[in-house]
Order: structure tokens, then sequence, then C-alpha cells
């Protein structure tokens, strides 16, 4: 058994506020992303789970002050590494999908050409190869017409498709050990959601990446993910299989999010 | 409930403009001389203990005066933007509101009178209309106002489709109620914050015309008056007959500038903690 | 003899066309007809751009109509002026998706809960305070609320403001936007609860515009799926669940995320994305993505043909 991809150890840290006062919102965050799984951290608003994320990549607000913790990649605390040390892994071999991707996408430049800049930035080569291997990746996430799609602008394209678009970059282009996606499918339509899903799982498996879903809706972990980290208020509340967790929660807080997940559905409800 | 420390730069810019509040209130019961009368020392006196700022080619005491003048560059300068505030976003809150051609009308009449410069406009019909301080202040607020109505206008129309308007409607409030008390008051921060940048430039052409001999009658004690009035000395050494109302303007102008956002953050009740 | 249902609230061919440049027309909303009945709770379900919230805003005439009639309560809005529309929305009203976004940031609590009770129902001062404490307690708020701000509140208060608000004008019809869209899933449940409990006390008839159909589910009588601007299926609520016949339907039912493990559904795709609603043709709306197309699909648009007990459905090819 090889040693977890990500393990986080006992990251805390506080918000300061602009007079200086401090608000706790990390509490001593553990757990383990192991190698070639997709691990849920599924949490409500204020949860602390986008927080932890944007931690990984050293992103996170600069109000943001750690005062404990952490953060091993491959065996190397993230959290020691040079800013130019940290370059080097962030999109190289970490990478990120956020919640808006028509947000994340520059708007002036067309989105092959965006997705063909990071090809050459991470692996060199000619522009029309880069481009070809952008158009391949657009092909690879099943957006359509994939020639005329790399010469369109963010704003042609829907949430859907940008969505996908951005998937490609982080999982094909940028080709990284760990993919780490932000609420990738709030906001979208459910039949366009389940899609994206069903995407995210085949990358993984196929590719034998390995993903960290932020999310805050249990009924995307269910279908898709190995692993689940339940956070509360600044807290890990229980992590455990996908199964352990719907099936066996241990504590009342991960049973009470669940419960409030299924509304009352019965089994039965649903298989119908 | 208390509100954020506000910033030093806005400390400073209250507590210059409360001076010369202050300033203004006392000059109404008490000035060290008669500054309308002249001859109450030899002319051109330097600063010294009898008078302070010494004294002009007239011989009239040029702290009285200067004392006196509060009253008018401030007086003029919180009327005509109070005036062209409300006025200019009235006109904004319509014209953002009801669109269609109430807002072309409004709109494009902004226009027009924005492509004139405002201070050769004010020259113009101070000569046209004579002076007087009523003529002051309409001309400087008519200046002001195509800058507040433009300013209404995009924040309300920005607002106009946002749910707290459709729930305003469905409260039972009319159109003209949804737009003046919903939409108008929180679109206030923008327009307030203008306010201290058109009282700085209302401040600054109120002396200008003054200086150039358009503004009040020769011998008001009003800045620009008294800069006219001794821009001769400037050349032959008795410097402080123009220099202290020249830095009086700057200090107003000054203080008007610094207290920018203050003036927003008074009326947003997110901005208090 | 069985009394029919008194209906609150009929739309019949409800239509919003928005010009887009020459002679093109976006098509938000085409012929929509419902009824709702007094105290039911109609759900009208669809994803982005399928025009629900178009229609809730057309049946209140917060956006002019292309096309159609409303009555409310029996009254035909068509022709009120603004007066009487003012009147109009003593009797219905409606509680906004997002609670951040429909409250004003600069009036506190109370002076949004008064709001209604003065220009609705004209109480003076004393009987609106009296009244907002009621609310606020109807609502589940104490009246120590009324003295915050929005922004002091958190995502739950507002929606409970947001209600409160509405309610105070004591309408018969409440339109519900999305009322849980912006909400913690702790927070949905409980807010579902207080709007069925009201319902409960106050007879109320809801218009439920969701995309989320577990929520819709849990709350509704009666279903009706919109797409592209039209209704495609309605019915009873455990009939359009537990039968599902529109393709579309369908679709949207497989895909719908399940907060439960080991379900493993046959999900049904459609192929590409919702099409552009600018002049579409006259066609099923659903031409290119269905699983079952059949020729006649594209020479005209199918309507909605009752498929028995209340269910009806604008596709012939599942009902052949």
């Amino acid at each position: 058994m090889s040693s977890p991809l990500l393990e986080i150890e006992g990251l805390s840290g506080s918000f300061r506020s602009p007079n200086g006062a401090l608000t706790p919102v990390l509490h001593d965050v553990s757990f383990a992303v192991p190698r070639g799984t997709v691990t849920a951290i599924v949490g409500e608003t204020g949860s602390g789970k986008s927080l932890t994320a944007l931690s990984i990549l050293g992103i996170q607000p600069p109000t943001f002050q750690r005062s404990a913790g952490r953060i091993l990649f491959d065996g190397r605390d993230l959290l020691t590494l040079k800013p130019e040390e940290m370059r080097g892994i962030r999109g190289r071999r970490i990478s990120i999908v956020f919640q808006d991707a028509r947000a994340a996408l520059n708007p002036v430049f067309t989105v092959g050409r965006q997705l063909a800049d990071v090809h050459r930035l991470h692996h060199g080569g000619s522009a029309s190869r880069a481009m070809k291997r952008t158009i391949e990746a657009l092909r690879a996430v099943s957006i359509p017409e994939p020639e005329r799609r790399a010469r369109q602008y963010p704003h042609e394209f829907s949430g859907g498709m940008a969505q996908r678009a951005m998937i490609a970059l982080a999982a094909l282009v940028c080709e990284p050990e760990l993919l780490i996606l932000d609420e990738p499918t709030t906001g979208l339509d459910v039949t366009i959601q389940a899609a994206i899903m069903e995407l995210i799982g085949d990358l993984v498996r196929e590719r034998g990446l390995t993903a960290c879903l932020i999310t805050h809706d249990l009924g995307v972990v269910a279908e898709t993910c190995d692993r689940v980290v339940v956070m509360n208020a600044g807290r890990v509340v229980e992590t455990g299989t996908t199964e352990a967790i719907f099936t066996r929660p241990r504590q009342d807080y991960t049973r009470r999010l669940l419960a409030a997940s299924q509304l009352g559905e019965t089994p039965e409800m649903i298989e119908a | 409930m208390t509100r954020a420390p506000l910033a030093w730069s806005m400390r400073i810019g209250l507590c210059i403009l409360g001076a010369y509040v202050a300033l203004a209130l006392i000059s109404l019961v008490w000035t060290p001389y008669d500054p309308l009368s002249p001859g109450v020392g030899d002319s051109f006196l330097p600063p010294s203990v009898e008078f302070p700022l010494g004294t002009d080619r007239l011989g009239s005491d040029v702290l009285s005066r200067l004392m006196a003048g509060t009253q008018y560059n401030l007086g003029i300068a919180l009327v005509a933007v109070i005036l062209a505030l409300v006025i200019g976003s009235a006109l904004g809150v319509v014209a953002g509101y009801y669109g269609g051609a109430t807002d072309i009308a409004i709109s494009r009449s902004v226009e027009i009178f924005q492509a004139f410069p405002g201070v050769l406009f004010a020259m113009l019909v101070v000569k046209a209309v004579g002076p007087g301080v009523l003529n002051i202040i309409l001309v400087l607020s008519f200046i002001g106002i195509p800058d507040y109505a433009r300013l209404a206008r995009a924040e309300v129309q920005s607002r106009r489709n946002w749910p707290y308007a459709e729930a305003a409607r469905m409260v039972g409030n009319r159109s003209w109620q949804v737009a003046f008390r919903h939409l108008l008051p929180n679109s206030m921060g923008p327009l307030l914050a203008f306010t201290s940048i058109n009282a700085a430039f209302v401040s600054l052409v109120t002396a200008s015309l003054g200086f150039l001999g358009l503004g009040l009658n020769p011998n008001t004690p009003e800045w620009g008056n008294m800069i006219a009035r001794g821009q001769d000395g400037v050349m032959t050494g008795e410097w402080w007959v123009s220099f202290f109302p020249g830095l009086a303007i700057l200090g107003m102008t000054g203080a008007f500038y610094l207290l920018g956002d203050a003036l927003a953050d008074l009326a947003d009740p997110r901005r208090r903690r | 003899m069985r009394a029919e249902p008194y209906v609150v609230l009929r739309t019949s061919g409800l239509t919003k066309l928005y010009p887009v440049g020459g002679s093109r027309r976006l098509v938000a909303l085409s012929g929509v007809d419902i009824d709702l009945a007094e105290g039911e709770t109609l759900a009208l379900v669809g994803e982005s751009g399928s025009g629900k919230s178009t229609f809730a805003r057309c049946a209140l005439r917060l956006v002019e109509p292309s096309d159609g009639d409303v009555l409310i309560n029996g009254r035909s809005i068509r022709s009120l002026g603004a007066l009487g529309l003012a009147e109009l929305y003593g009797e219905v009203q409606m509680v906004f998706q997002d609670p951040n976004a429909s409250l004003n940031p600069r009036m506190t609590v109370r002076q949004v809960v008064h709001e209604p009770l003065r220009l609705h129902l004209r109480m003076p001062f004393a009987k609106r305070e009296k009244r907002a404490i009621e609310l606020m307690e109807m609502v589940g708020l104490t009246p120590a609320h009324l003295d915050r701000y929005p922004h002091e509140l958190s995502g739950g208060q507002r929606q409970r403001v947001g209600i409160a608000r509405a309610l105070a004008a004591e309408p018969n019809i409440v339109i519900l936007d999305e009322p849980t869209a912006s909400l913690d899933v702790s927070v949905r449940g409980q807010m579902l609860e207080l709007l069925k409990r009201l319902q409960a006390e106050l007879k109320l008839a809801y218009l439920f515009i969701s995309h989320d159909l577990q929520v819709v589910r849990h709350m509704a009588d009666r279903v009706a799926v919109m797409y592209l601007g039209g209704i495609v299926e309605s019915g009873r609520t455990e009939d359009v669940f537990a039968r599902p016949l529109h393709p579309y339907t369908r679709a949207l039912l497989s895909a719908a995320p399940v907060a439960r493990w080991g379900v493993k559904r046959q999900r049904l795709r459609l192929a590409g994305e919702i099409p552009s609603p600018i002049d579409p043709p006259d066609a099923c709306r659903l031409v290119g993505r269905c699983p079952m197309q059949q020729p006649a699909c594209t020479t005209r648009r199918p309507p909605l043909i009752d498929a028995g007990g209340g269910h009806a459905v604008a596709c012939p090819v599942v009902l052949a």
C-alpha cells in the first residue's frame, strides 16, 4: 500500500480582520487523499472546505493566517516550499477547476488559445502542436466540433461547455497528479451536472488521476466518489468510504446532513 | 451600533471643514475689525500682533475679511452642491427608472449641456444676468446637475430589475415610490462621494469668478475678490493680502477632497459595525 | 355532484417574446396554460432557460406579457392600471430566490415588514407593530430581529423575513421562486416545513418554481415540467414521478443526484444542450436531443395530450 498522494495534518488558522482581530476558521483539519481515488470534501457554508482546498494550492485569501499544520503532497510539505518551488507544482502537479468556469476564462482570448498557451507553458513545443493537443483535449471531454469550438470566445460557451473546457485544461492539458474540483457543478442544470460528474469519474479512472471534489451536495458525492470527508464549522466531522458515510454514519452531524439531503425520500421512491 | 473608524484622511477633512464652519459662525457675531470698513489701519501693514494677517491696500483688516468671507465661500459651495445633488439625482432617477422617451429626453439634454465648458458657461451667465449670491449659486449648481444626473441614472438603471425593486412593487409601492424610496437611497454612495469633488470644484470656481471681477460686489470680502485686490502687492512684496485668502481656498478645496468616501459611508448601514 | 375546486390563478396562452434585433424574436414563454386551485401547491419545474421565472413575472405583470391572459381570483389582470396592480399585489405575493438580493440593504426588518402593512392594509403604526411581531413569530423569528438589517441575518433568517413580507399583505396566492435554492441543505428542510405549515394555517395556494426535483416532490400536489418556454408534461406529483412520460421529464428525473448509497439508475441521456430560443421552428422543442425522435416530431409542435387521470404530456410518441 503506497502512501496517500495528499495528506493534510492538523491544519488550523484564522481570518484576520482589518483591526487585527482573529476569527478562527480551521481547527485541526486532517485527512488523506489516497492515490487514484476521488475524495469528496463535503460541507455547508462556512465549513472551511473551500479554504482547505485553496490552501493546498497556496491560493488562500491573504487575510487567512495559518497557525499550525502540514500539507504533505507526495511526501513533501507544501507549506515549507519557496514561492518558485510552489509555482512548479501549481498547475503542473496539482491543478484546480473552479465553480464559475466562464469567470475563470479570459474573455478576450479564444478558448483554444488559452488552453494552448497553458500547454506550451507546461510542455513546450510549437504553437501548432499545442493547438492540436488542445483540440484533442476538448474532444476528450466530449465538446462537439472541437476545432470550431477552439476558435470561439468564452462568452460563446454555455456554462456546461465552459466547465468541460476547464476540465480539459485542468485535467488533460496540465496533466496533473492531483485534480482539485471546487464545486464544479454548482449552478449548472441537473442534466448537465450529471454529465459533468460522469466525465470527471471517467477521466479519473482512465488516466489514473487523483481527485479532490469540494461540494455542498451529498447527491453528487454518492455516485462518483470513493471517499468522503465531512466538514462542519472548520472541523473534520467524519471521514470514511462513501459507502460507510452513507450507510453507517457515526457522527450525529453526518446523519443530520444526510437526512436533510434526502428530504424524507425513501429508497423505493427513488428506484421507482 | 458603532461605526467603523474613519480613515485619517477623512478625519482631517472633517476637522478642517469643521474649522471653516466655526469660523463662519463666529464671523456672524464677531470679527476683530469691521470687515467692510476701509482704513481700520494703514494700507499694506504686514502681519503683526495688532493685525495678525496684515491689512490690504484700503487699510482693511485681512483676518476680519477672511473670516467674513467664509460665509460666502462656504455657503455658496454648500448650497450650490445640495441644489445640484437634489435636482440632478431626481432627473437621473427618473431617466434611469422609466427609460424610453423620458430617458432619451433627459440624457440628451444633459449631454448637450455637458459639451459646454462649465467655467466658461458660468462666466457668460454671470456676465449676462449680473452678479449676486443667488445668481452664482444657481449657475454653479446648474453646472453640477449633469454629473449627478448621469451618476444617478447609471446607478438606478443597474438596480431597477433587481429583486428588491420587484419586491418593493409587490408590497404595494407605486413606481415613483420604488424609484425614489428604494432605488435612490441605494444609489446614494457614489452620489455623495461625488459631492466632495463637486464641492471642491464649486469653491474654486466661486473664487475664480470673484478674482475675475465677475462675482460679487468687489468690496464683498469673498476670497476671490480678496486675492484680486491683493494681486498688485504680490509683485511688490505685500504678499499677505493675496496669500491668506489663497490659503483659505486651498484648505477648503483640500478638505472637500479629503472627505471623499466618508460621506458615502455615512449613508450605508452595511459599512457600520 | 362533485364541486370543482376554485381556481385562484389561471393563465391562458401566456406568451413572452423579446425582440433581439431585426425581426428575430426570443421566445421566452410560448402559450402557457396553468390552473392553480385554492390551497394547493403546483410546482413549475425546469432548468435554466425553461421560462419558469419569466412565467412568474408575466403572471404578476412585473414583466409585461406579449400575449395571453391571467385571471387572479377570477379577475383578469390584463388591463389593470398602476393602481389596480398595486391592489392586486395584496392578493398574490412572491417569495424571491435570493433573499439577499430581494431585501433592500438599507431597510431594517421592521421597515421591510411594515411596508406592506402600511401600503396594502393601511394600518396605523401601533397596529403595524403588533402585526409585525405576530408575523415574526409566525415565520420562526423573534421581535428582536425587527431591529436588524439584512446583512446582520443568516441566509435562512433572511428568507424568513422574505416570507413574512409576502404574508403581511394577507394574500391567498404565493408564488415561491426557488425559495430554497440559495440555502444550505440543513436550512432547506426547515424552510420547506415552515412553508407547509403556513400553507395549512393560512389556506394559501402556492405556485412553487424550482429546478430541484427532490424539493418539488416533497412540496407539490401537482407538477408542470417546463422546457424552452412551454409545458411538456403535467400531472399529479406522484404520477409524474412514478410514471414520467415525456422523454425530457425522464431525462431530468434520471439525472437528479440522489444522496443515497448504491442507487444505480438507468440514465436517459439527451444529446447536446438546450437549443437557442431565438425563432424556434414549429416542431417539438426536443428535436435533435431526443432518443425517441420520429419524423413527425419535426413537422409541428405537439400540444399537451391527456394521458388519463389529469396526467398530460406533449409527446404523441410516448402515448402511441
